[in-house]
């Protein structure tokens, strides 16, 4: 069985969300959040010494950013369970306080799986991350699963 | 959470290992995530919540434990220069809140050309059950 979806989908970007500034408290709540600790992620003192030369978010942070409502309405839905199943980061350098992250998204991949619990659909949407001096940061694959 | 200043490309061996870390997540923890990350929605916040989606209880977002993961390979690289360049994961069962789970991982391949370590990194449960696994790439600095 095939799923069925317009071909046209894939790789059609909807919309870019707002820059949406990061801040030092921002990131030490993140921090704070998973018992974070390293003096590169907190310690600004620390972290202009080390390897970055000042503060930098822990590399999970890139995954944080929420694309708008907006983008949701085009992506296709496949039963009424959905699942994050999973993600595939590509860390294309640091996130600092101070930047503004701006997000574009696209469906990248749409596939059907059989598993020993029966069908699933797979959305992979694919996540640029680009800061205010048009950089990228990171991709980010967001594995969308549901069940039929 | 050992700090390895001393680690380099040179030094990494294939099968050293990350970990075992035992950490023990907390509701509140869970929540102080969710609310940061803007996440804050019943099933990660409240058993009785979650029971309302159809969940047995209240569970980690999948970004939390990305997060959780994540930690494992920077506390590992401490303060050396080593950079996280690619993390994968796949959340194969629910990590509920109020256990301790156990992480770890093991350095898979070694790629001198872009002078990066691989690694397969997972958490397991109490029953030792990998609740969530993954890979990570990690690049070093000359």
């Amino acid at each position: 069985m095939t799923v069925d979806y317009d071909p046209a989908l894939i790789g059609r970007v909807f919309e870019t969300t707002e820059p949406v500034p990061v801040s030092a408290e921002q990131i030490a709540a993140f921090c704070a959040a998973i018992s974070e600790t390293n003096p590169i992620f907190t310690d600004e003192a620390a972290a202009k010494a080390g390897p970055f030369g000042g503060i930098v978010a822990p590399p999970s942070f890139a995954v944080t950013f929420r694309n708008g409502r907006h983008f949701f309405e085009h992506i296709p839905r496949y039963g009424k369970q959905g699942f994050d199943a999973g993600k595939d980061v590509e860390f294309v350098a640091p996130i600092r306080p101070g930047d503004a992250i701006t997000l574009n998204s696209a469906v990248k991949e749409i596939y059907e799986k059989t598993g020993r619990t029966g069908s699933m659909v797979f959305v992979i949407v694919r996540s640029t991350l680009t800061n205010q001096k048009g950089e990228v940061v990171a991709h980010v694959d967001h594995r969308f699963m549901n069940r039929p | 959470m050992s700090n390895a200043n001393n680690l380099t490309y040179e030094t990494v061996q294939i099968g050293d290992a990350l970990g075992p870390a035992e950490f023990h997540l907390s509701k509140d923890q869970v929540r102080a995530y969710a609310k940061t990350c803007g996440m804050w929605v019943p099933r990660f916040i409240d058993d009785e919540g979650a029971r309302k989606e159809g969940l047995p209880g209240m569970i980690t977002p999948g970004n939390m434990s990305l997060a959780i993961l994540s930690k494992l390979v920077t506390d590992w690289a401490g303060s050396s220069g080593a950079r996280v360049v690619r993390m994968g994961t796949t959340y194969r069962q629910p990590v509920m809140p109020d256990h301790t789970l156990t992480l770890q991982g093991f350095v898979t391949h070694k790629n001198e050309s872009d002078r990066t370590a691989e690694m397969d990194i997972w958490i397991e449960s109490e029953e030792g059950d990998r609740l969530v696994i993954g890979t990570a790439t990690v690049h070093f600095p000359r």
